[in-house]
């Protein structure tokens, strides 16, 4: 097994590389460049010219993608056209946020998501299954953004409870003071994200719970005499939550990936608003830096969730 | 800090609500706006000290540069504007005038500005504000290293400058320090005197000083991403930085050696929130002031909200219409008028001017926010728009007579060439919000209704990357229109957007009688106002005549005001030293 892990981290290699020229080639191709519409007339398109020249952005295409593999490989990823700033330092800054909110909003999703789902399942047709199948419809059919407002106007503005916008109190004590802040104003952001992502889980796992008492094994067990409390603690749970194991690794890796409404609504700065800020000014240096970083992690997350896979289902091995 | 950049917007920026105005015939009212007042007078007593919250208007974190040299966008100068200060004061026609941190003389014979230092003005580590520090401040926009966007053709009017700037020379030799780098005096020599120079954010110089003892042994090219900038920058305006959480809040508190009186509160917190949250931001009262763009289409219910209490001012930003009349020659750097494009007749020109109802978008989805422009110098530049002019109202009559005049004879449903060819005519566009849309569709239908087959280039309105691309392409056959907008400075003077060798003469329109004009709005005797007056006056007659460029629109922008706050205005006489003047008059902010 271990060999088959490392050679899928070396396949890894030639797919980065083919997906670097890729990307870069495909930024380049945009209409524009990192200093168009933001003209001031006062200036003259010769300054332009100059930004673009000093920027390295008039050298041929391989030009430009070999100054940044060198680069790469100095762990340098270039600096950011519209920060002004290396962009490692921006995505590091970035990721950070993000990973608060995403590890608490996943975090959640799953531990709110899987009783729920697990419940409704066991108590097919109950009143409380129906009333968590009449959540699960209206947040199917309800757009994200639309709860992410309405619940920032009634528990951050309405009831005051949460703090409404950024990822931290501007005056916040340095220390622990920081980190009660900053877990203060993920709760409501990563609290909504997560009653609206939960319902793929509990539909999912609902469903799978359902066919699970209905088939061969589960009839045996009962037939044996299993008390039915064993049988679905045995049995059919452990069975219904490998469908949802399946993704854990993309779950894992997709923490970084951000989420623009969030992000917007409660100006909370994380990489999904980096992403696409960078595409609207041709911000090349960040978007390719991204492109990579998120076209890794899906590498990495399919190789996590087989792993996982084989780690959780005994009659799956990796070869 | 309002008057720093000109910017090429998209029409976002202008436009408000949705579905498209049609009325036939002639234009029968004009659009009322509404008037709100330029101040908020305040009777109560100020309290001492309080923390004024600031809400900054935005969908993007800040970018978190805090030297406007380095800056490119307005968020950053937004969130740091507290500590930030202009080196002059000015009037409210943003003339320069003396009294703030640095006095301004400017001498025509001699070809030069005097700056002059106060005395008393100081870093916030103490440190005073030197010569050299106003000199390295041009070094900083102007070195060929530089990663500031600020740099123009007027400031290369500095003698010497072009040399600095193509990297020939290490000084710009014509700065002089008469009293030494530690001294209070700057003298800048130029080739040439223009009127402009009188006026805040005109480019000649760069009107801020950089803090040299402190920022000397950074790179320039590596200084917007320093710490000194980033983090602790220095300051010699009202407030210093106390500390900036990146892309979302700055705090600052008053700063001890600031030159003029102390600031009248105890700190500023400037927060960034979303468009879609500011109004329930409002209604629970968490600011006391709004900056950036708030969203027209949020006017009708943000006025009534109460505790505050809603003030305006004349926009900069300005919508327009271009046509395609030329190319830019890249050998001579100057444009040129090509007598075979389609739009070279004036008269189709007109006509398109007069198919278009104006009055009726603005009034209908304008929210009494936005109106017709009339001329190319909008109404902000209260001194040079002419109010006599009034451009081209509705008038569908006037316009199928003068493509009747002109040979554009219909044939079926569409008007041919006046050599019986078909015309299409191809509409840029950038692509926005669902008004926006709506907008530029009721231009299309206007103009279909004087037998126009006016299409949108590649069929839809353009991403703003594309559009702005195809428009400064030296020369381009796809579009014979288009519609775009300024966000104008404190000096319309109209050399850099509809000169000869302006780039941004996007529409290529060249006439020796254009020209002459604009020489003469620059020239030297238009040091006297009322000359320039007329010079101006006499532009925009012969621009409307000439309907290269179409005004389409302006509008007022607003801002509401918590009842709390204290000597607030939008006057731009007190733009320079406001954060120092606001003062509260209770601890929480107002509910009623």
């Amino acid at each position: 097994m271990w060999k088959t892990i490392l050679r899928r981290l070396l396949i890894i290699i030639p797919e980065i590389i083919a997906l670097s020229i890729l990307v870069f080639l495909l930024a380049k191709a945009m209409p524009g460049d990192p200093f168009t519409g933001s003209i001031n007339p006062h200036a003259s398109l010769a300054h332009i010219h100059h930004l673009m020249r000093i920027n390295g952005l008039y050298d041929p295409w391989y030009q430009q993608y070999w100054n940044w593999v060198v680069h790469l490989f100095h762990g340098n990823l270039g600096m950011s056209y519209e920060y002004q700033e290396p962009v490692t330092r921006i995505v590091g800054e970035r990721a950070i946020n993000t990973l608060w909110l995403a590890v608490f909003a996943t975090v959640m999703t799953y531990a709110i998501g899987l009783p729920v789902g697990l419940y409704a399942g066991r108590h097919q047709n109950s009143r409380s299954d129906h009333a968590i199948r009449i959540y699960t419809y209206v947040t199917l059919s309800v757009p994200f953004f639309v709860v992410l407002v309405l619940g920032l106007w009634i528990f951050g503005y309405m009831l005051g409870w949460f703090p409404t916008t950024g990822s931290i109190n501007t005056n916040a004590a340095p220390g622990m003071g920081s980190v009660i802040s900053r877990i203060q104003h993920i709760v409501l952001p990563g609290l909504l994200q997560a009653f609206f992502s939960l319902t793929g889980i509990v539909q999912y796992l609902r469903s799978e719970v359902i066919d699970a008492t209905h088939s061969d094994y589960v009839r045996t067990a009962r037939s044996k005499g299993v008390p039915v409390r064993d049988v679905f603690r045995h049995h059919i749970f452990r069975n219904s939550l490998l469908p949802i194991t399946a993704t854990a690794g993309y779950a894992i890796t997709g923490l970084l990936g951000g989420s623009v409404f969030t992000e917007t609504i409660f100006s909370y700065p994380g990489m999904g608003l980096l992403f696409v800020s960078a595409i609207n000014y041709r911000d090349y240096t960040v978007i390719t830096a991204l492109v990579l970083l998120f076209g890794f992690l899906n590498m990495l997350g399919t190789l996590l969730s087989d792993i996982i896979m084989a780690a959780v289902d005994p009659r799956i091995r990796i070869e | 800090m309002s008057k720093t950049k000109i910017a090429l917007t998209g029409m976002a920026a202008l436009s408000v609500l949705t579905l498209a105005a049609c009325s036939n015939g002639n234009s029968s009212s004009s659009n009322k706006m509404v008037k709100l007042p330029q101040a908020y007078k305040n009777s109560k007593s100020a309290i001492k000290g309080g923390t004024l919250k600031v809400a900054e208007v935005n969908d993007a974190p800040f970018q978190g540069i805090t030297d406007p040299a380095l800056a490119s966008n307005a968020e950053d100068t937004d969130v740091f504007a507290p500590e930030i200060q202009d080196l002059f004061n000015n009037d409210s026609h943003y003339k320069f005038k003396n009294g703030g941190p640095a006095n301004f003389k400017l001498d025509k014979s001699a070809k030069t500005i005097t700056v002059t230092l106060r005395n008393n003005l100081k870093w916030s580590d103490g440190k005073p504000v030197t010569a050299k520090d106003v000199e390295y401040a041009q070094e900083v926009v102007a070195s060929p290293d530089s990663t500031s966007q600020q740099y123009s053709d007027s400031m290369s009017q500095i003698v010497g400058m072009d040399e600095f700037h193509a990297g020939k020379s290490k000084t710009i030799s014509g700065i002089d320090m008469p009293d030494g780098e530690n001294g209070k005096k700057v003298v800048f020599h130029f080739k040439q005197m223009s009127p402009g120079m009188q006026y805040g954010g005109s480019g000649f110089i760069w009107e801020y000083a950089e803090p040299y003892h402190q920022i000397k042994d950074i790179p320039i090219a590596k200084l917007a991403s320093s710490a000194q900038v980033r983090k602790n920058p220095l300051s010699y305006g009202p407030f210093k930085l106390k500390k900036v959480v990146a892309g979302e809040s700055t705090s600052f508190v008053p700063n001890k050696y600031y030159w003029g009186s102390k600031p009248k509160t105890s700190g500023v917190t400037v927060q960034v929130v979303s468009t879609s949250a500011i109004e329930q931001a409002l209604k629970s009262h968490k600011y006391d002031l709004t900056v950036g763009g708030l969203p027209t289409s949020k006017y009708p219910q943000i006025k009534k909200i109460s505790g505050y209490t809603t003030t305006g001012t004349p926009s900069r930003s300005f919508g327009y219409f271009g046509f395609n009349l030329g190319h830019f020659d890249t050998k001579t750097a100057e444009n040129v008028m090509d007598s075979s494009k389609k739009m070279s007749n004036v008269k189709l020109r007109q006509a398109m001017a007069y198919a278009i109802n104006q009055d009726e978008v603005s009034k209908k989805f304008g929210n009494g926010l936005s109106e017709r422009a009339t001329t190319l110098v909008p109404r902000f530049f209260t001194q040079f728009h002419d109010n006599s002019n009034n451009g081209y109202p509705l008038n569908i009559k006037k316009a199928n007579k003068l493509l009747d005049e002109a040979g554009y004879k219909k044939k079926g449903k569409w008007r041919q060439t006046p050599d019986g060819k078909p015309l299409v005519i191809n509409f840029a566009a950038m692509k926005g919000s669902d008004t926006v849309q709506a907008e530029e569709d009721d231009y299309l239908q206007q103009w279909h209704k004087v037998g126009l087959d006016v299409k949108y280039v590649n069929n839809k309105p353009m991403e703003m990357n594309s559009f702005y691309s195809m428009l400064q392409a030296p020369s381009s056959n796809k579009f014979d229109i288009y519609l775009a907008a300024w966000q104008f400075a404190t000096e319309p003077s109209p050399q850099q957007t509809y000169g000869k060798s302006a780039q941004f003469n996007m529409g290529h329109f060249v006439t020796a009688k254009n020209t002459e004009l604009i020489n003469k709005i620059d020239s030297p005797k238009s040091f006297d106002t009322s000359y320039r007056k007329q010079q101006f006056k006499a532009w925009q007659t012969y621009m409307t005549k000439e309907a290269a460029y179409l005004p389409q629109s302006e509008g007022t922008d607003y801002s509401p005001v918590n009842n709390r706050v204290k000597n607030f205005t939008n006057d731009p006489a007190h733009t320079n030293t406001q954060y120092a003047e606001l003062a509260l008059t209770s601890n929480s902010t107002a509910t009623k």
